[in-house]
This record gives C-alpha cells, sequence and structure tokens, in this order.
C-alpha cells in the first residue's frame, strides 16, 4: 500500500527465464500452502488414498487362481510382487485434476485461478507434488503388512534397475496428471465431459496393467499393448522393476508419450481458455 | 491507464426447448443463438479514477469488466491496460491488477484465510518486508485481526469479504476491479467496505472500477458512471452531469397541507404538498410559497440516483421500441 511506491517494485518479468526463477521461489510456500490444504481434508484424504487399493483386491483374486500352479508364468509370489509394486506406483501417480478442473471450468471458479501470476495447471501440479508425503505414508504400513503376510516377495534390485525405475515413476506420475489435465480441460467444450474420463478409466484399467499384467494377454497383443499410452502410466515402472522389459526401450516410449501428451495439453490449455465463459459473475 | 476501442463480446448459447422430445432433437441437432454481451464499446479511463459500470441485469458490465482483467476474449476490438493487452495475462500484468468478485472466492475454503494470504504472496512475489505492513496496514484498516486465524468456512460472509479484500490487494495492484463487492451483506458491512475502498484508493492512488446493484455503491465511490445497456455505452461521465441531464427537475416540499399552495403547482401527496418545476424555476417558486405562506417547512429534492438512473434505461427501451 503506501509503503514502497510503484517504481520501486519489481515487476515479474514475462520471459521463460523470469517466469522459472519466480516458480523456484515461490514453490515452497506454494507446496507448504497446498499440504495444509490437504491435511484439512484429512479424513477425505484417507479414503481418498485408500480407494486405490484396488491391487490388493486384485491380488486376493490372481493369488487365489494360481494356488494350482502358475497362471501364464505368474505363480503366486510373482503376482504378489507385481500387485505389491502396482500398488506403490498407482498411489505415487495418483491425481485428482480432472475432477477439480472440470468442476473449475463449468463453475467458473478458474476465474480467481487465472489472475494469480502462476498458471493454475502448475499449481495444481504442485498440490499434486505435495500431497506425495501423505500418500507414502499410507503406503508404509500396507506394503510392511504384504511383506510381513509373504516375506519372499522382498527384493533387492540392481541400482541401475532402482534409478531406471525412479525415471519411469516420475514419467508415470507426470503421464497420469497430463492425461487427467487433458480430460479436465474437455469442459471447455463439453458440459458432460467426465464422460469421455469415464470411458477412458475403463479402457486404461485394462491395458495399463491395473488388473491383469499384460504379458499374460496373448503374445500378439503384449507388444502392440506395451506401445500405448496406458502402459506408460502404469504397468511400466513395475515391468521395469520386476526386470520383464528393456528399461531403455520403455523409458523411451514413457517419456516420449510425456513430451507428446504435454505438448497437447499445452495446446488443449491455450485454445479452451479462448472458449472460458467465466460463468457466474 | 485503459483504453477500450470499439469492444465486443458475442456469445454462442444452445437454445433448448423443455421436454424429452426437445433434448433428443436438441442431443442431434443442436441450435445456438447469438448472445450480444457487449457491442461496439469504447471508453478510457485515467489512472487513479474511480469509476462505476451501472446497468441492470445482463446488460454486459461484468462481461466487460472481465474482458478488462483479462478473463474473456473479446470477439473484436482493442483493449489496452496499463500498457498490456488483457487476455495474454502476462505476469506482470496480473501484478498490477485485481479484481473482486462478490460471488465467487479465492480463499482456501478449509485453511485461516492467512494461508491464502501466505500463497499469493509467493505467487505475486512479494518479499516478506513489504508483505508483513501491506497485511498489517489492510487488517487494520478493515479490522480483520480476529478473522485471520480461522477457517474460511467459519467466518461469515462480511468477513469472508474483508478477508476476499486483503487477499486481493496483498500484492498492491494499482488497478482494482471490483464486480458487486456488497453483494448480499448486511448495511453495516456494506458500509465498512465502501469506506475501506474510498480510504485505500485515497492511499494509494489506485484506478477502481466498480460494477453494482447498491446505487449507494455508485454514489459513495466513483464520481464517474459509465452507464451500460444492452451491451452499449449510453452515458458516460459524472453524477451530476447525469442528473441534470435525465433529471433537469427539482422536487419543492411543503412538509404539510395547505390548499391555498394548489394554484402555485402544487399537489398533496402524503400529507405534504409537492410541486415538480424545472431546476431554474426553484427560487421564484420558493418566493412565492414563502409569500402565501411564511411559516412553512420547505425543502428542495434531487430525484434519487436510482430513479435518474432508471430513466435513463427505460428512456433506452423505449426508443428501441419506437
Amino acid at each position: 500500500m503506501s509503503a514502497g511506491a510503484p517504481e520501486e517494485r519489481v515487476w515479474l518479468g514475462s520471459g521463460p527465464g523470469a517466469r522459472v526463477t519466480h516458480l523456484i521461489r515461490a514453490w515452497p510456500a506454494v507446496l507448504r500452502v497446498a499440504f495444509a490444504g490437504l491435511v484439512a481434508y484429512r479424513a477425505e484424504m484417507v479414503i481418498w488414498v485408500l480407494s486405490a487399493t484396488l491391487p490388493l483386491v486384485m491380488l486376493s483374486l490372481w493369488n487365489a487362481a494360481s494356488t494350482g500352479g502358475p497362471v501364464g508364468g505368474y505363480d503366486q509370489l510373482a503376482f504378489t510382487r507385481y500387485f505389491a509394486v502396482n500398488l506403490v506406483v498407482r498411489q505415487l501417480t495418483g491425481s485428482w485434476i480432472v475432477w477439480e478442473l472440470n468442476w473449475a471450468i463449468r463453475k467458473g471458479e478458474l476465474s480467481p485461478k487465472l489472475l494469480r501470476p502462476m498458471n493454475p495447471l502448475v499449481y495444481n501440479f504442485a498440490e499434486t507434488l505435495s500431497a506425495l508425503p501423505f500418500r507414502a505414508g499410507v503406503l508404509l504400513p500396507l506394503v510392511g503388512a504384504l511383506a510381513w503376510w509373504r516375506p519372499e516377495v522382498l527384493f533387492l534390485p540392481s541400482p541401475t534397475v532402482f534409478f531406471a525405475f525412479v525415471a519411469s515413476v516420475l514419467a508415470s506420475f507426470i503421464l497420469a496428471w497430463t492425461v487427467q489435465a487433458l480430460f479436465g480441460m474437455l469442459a471447455f467444450w463439453f458440459e458432460q465431459s467426465m464422460g469421455f474420463w469415464s470411458a477412458w478409466f475403463a479402457i486404461w484399467s485394462l491395458l495399463a496393467g491395473y488388473f491383469v499384467p499384460l504379458d499374460l494377454f496373448p503374445a500378439w497383443a503384449v507388444a502392440g499393448t506395451r506401445l500405448l499410452p496406458f502402459y506408460s502410466t502404469l504397468g511400466a515402472p513395475i515391468d521395469v522393476l520386476l526386470g520383464k522389459v528393456d528399461p531403455a526401450s520403455t523409458l523411451a516410449t514413457q517419456w516420449g508419450w510425456v513430451v507428446a501428451l504435454s505438448a497437447l495439453a499445452a495446446l488443449t490449455w491455450r485454445t479452451g481458455i479462448r472458449r472460458y465463459g467465466a460463468v457466474g459473475a | 491507464m485503459i483504453e477500450v476501442r470499439g469492444l465486443s463480446k458475442t456469445y454462442r448459447v444452445p437454445v433448448k426447448k423443455p421436454g424429452l422430445a426437445a433434448s433428443f432433437r436438441s442431443f442431434f441437432d443442436r441450435e445456438y443463438k447469438e448472445v450480444h454481451a457487449v457491442a461496439d464499446l469504447s471508453f478510457s479511463i485515467a489512472a487513479g479514477e474511480r469509476v462505476g459500470f451501472l446497468g441492470p441485469n445482463g446488460a454486459g458490465k461484468t462481461t466487460t469488466l472481465k474482458m478488462l482483467s483479462g478473463l474473456l476474449y473479446p470477439t473484436s476490438g482493442k483493449i489496452d491496460v496499463a500498457g498490456h493487452v488483457p487476455q495474454a495475462r502476462e505476469p506482470a500484468f496480473l501484478q498490477r491488477i485485481t479484481l473482486v468478485m462478490g460471488q465467487k472466492q479465492q480463499l482456501l475454503w478449509d485453511l485461516p484465510a492467512q494461508e491464502t494470504f501466505e500463497l499469493n504472496r509467493a505467487m505475486y512475489g512479494v518479499d516478506r518486508k513489504a508483505y508483513r505492513e501491506t497485511l498489517d496496514e489492510l487488517v487494520a484498516l478493515l479490522r480483520a485481526e480476529p478473522l485471520l486465524e480461522r477457517p474460511v468456512r467459519n467466518l461469515s460472509l462480511g468477513e469472508r469479504m474483508k478477508c476476499e479484500l486483503i487477499a486481493a490487494l496483498i500484492h498492491r495492484p494499482q488497478l482494482l476491479f471490483l464486480d458487486e463487492p456488497t453483494i448480499g451483506l448486511d448495511v453495516e458491512m456494506q458500509v465498512q467496505v465502501r469506506q475501506f475502498i474510498a480510504e485505500h484508493n485515497r492511499r494509494t492512488g489506485a484506478t477502481v472500477i466498480l460494477t453494482s446493484h447498491y446505487m449507494q455503491d455508485i454514489a459513495a465511490l466513483t464520481p464517474r458512471l459509465l452507464i451500460i445497456d444492452q451491451g452499449r455505452l449510453r452515458f458516460d461521465g459524472a453524477v451530476d452531469t447525469l442528473t441534470r441531464q435525465v433529471a433537469p427537475e427539482r422536487r419543492v416540499v411543503v412538509q404539510q397541507v395547505l390548499p391555498e399552495l394548489v394554484p402555485l403547482g402544487f399537489s398533496a401527496t402524503e400529507g405534504r404538498m409537492v410541486a415538480t418545476v424545472p431546476a431554474e424555476a426553484v427560487n421564484a417558486l420558493l418566493q412565492r410559497v414563502l409569500a402565501v405562506a411564511p411559516l412553512v417547512e420547505l425543502g428542495v429534492e434531487v430525484p434519487p440516483l436510482d430513479e435518474v438512473i432508471g430513466r435513463v434505461f427505460r428512456g433506452n427501451r423505449a426508443e428501441e421500441g419506437a
């Protein structure tokens, strides 16, 4: 206010460099407030996180199915490992931007967010990141219980495999978030855009390796499905860690999708925002 | 500060008749209708001015405000706000403006308002010292100290508006867009918000652009009026000028019923005698009244602002109907 005349002010620059500097400076506070926001919803958050434990249900099914002997090369231990890693990856790559964006666009809640000098998508990405400690906290007892039930599930990957796994999970995280953001943006064009998301999720559940490891598919289908974006968001890091695929080519496919879909998301955002109606005052 | 030339905004809205059959038809063959929310608007506003946008619901004033603040893309026309094209929403532009919407909030619902202030501090890149000073000053002006630590969901509407104002001003914007900032507030809180905006403008010299349904907001805050109706600019000027143009007459009121004033043009209403005359005829009339009845209580009234505005709108409708 009266402190400091306008000419003493430092204006935020518009170039990409200035934006990155600003982002880095703002990042800690943004993460902290986003985390505080999540903690305020602690009950909802626990339910959300627990609802992502479907891999454990799938594990119990496949565990029962493989009591008589391995199914397509997967014995009980292999299934346990697969769905344990599935659970971890799914938790670490969870996001909710599709619901949030859909709501914000249709109800005009996007307006105040658009007028802050930080892109609402960037802010949501920070929020999603800030939920990670929370998600990890829920994962620990679950994974602990699994290890107690079947200790032989634990194994030590080589450093190379481990780092490939980390890079793969990171790609899955960005990709899963980007796909959700893309479907959320459809609300710029369609009033009932969540229907598209439901359709995507149904196909995804099947082709991402969520219910079934992809190598249980007929041999002719395996290579093809591994190239699709579904697999890149979940199955890829699981298979990298379990040594079922070549890490280098899998990472290349995943990061290729990250680049392609991020570009598509940026383009969609730019086009969609012109249609934004900022409804309701 | 603001230059607007030939600004228009046309929405394309789907038209659907009620009923299941119509829904079905609309699914395959949707009809659209074009709504011209804003049509060929031009005006300029200088730095430090306080301007009120006035118009009935759906007149286009909020659409105009949203285009000025960069939320909506114009269909055609040019806008320059502080050297920026608003819809590009460059950081240096966003840092100079703020938009307060009476019906939308930016406060994080489940957290104390302080958290939103802190978030905005980071997003706008305000350094901590300036932040502290600004916050202290705003909190003192709005007497908002007790509100800061309670979750926003537990605040009343008026308390929330105070916190919205603080959140909107943390970055010391030079240009304030206020869209119905007093809507739904009780009279006392409306007065507080008005006083705050006036005081803030006095201290900072920021430009204020306000839309409101409440004439008191306009009368108290904005010396200059832009009247928008059916997307077009109907009047641009001072409140006094408008009153002179649209309602040049005055009402001379005598606070008792005196039949002897009837020949002078008075008529009895609600226990008073009232005569409506052109402003320049008021003095002569007063002298004649005092000659007839020297001891009466006399008053001269200017038509209230909402009546004046009402006449502008009715006049426009009549013109278009003709």
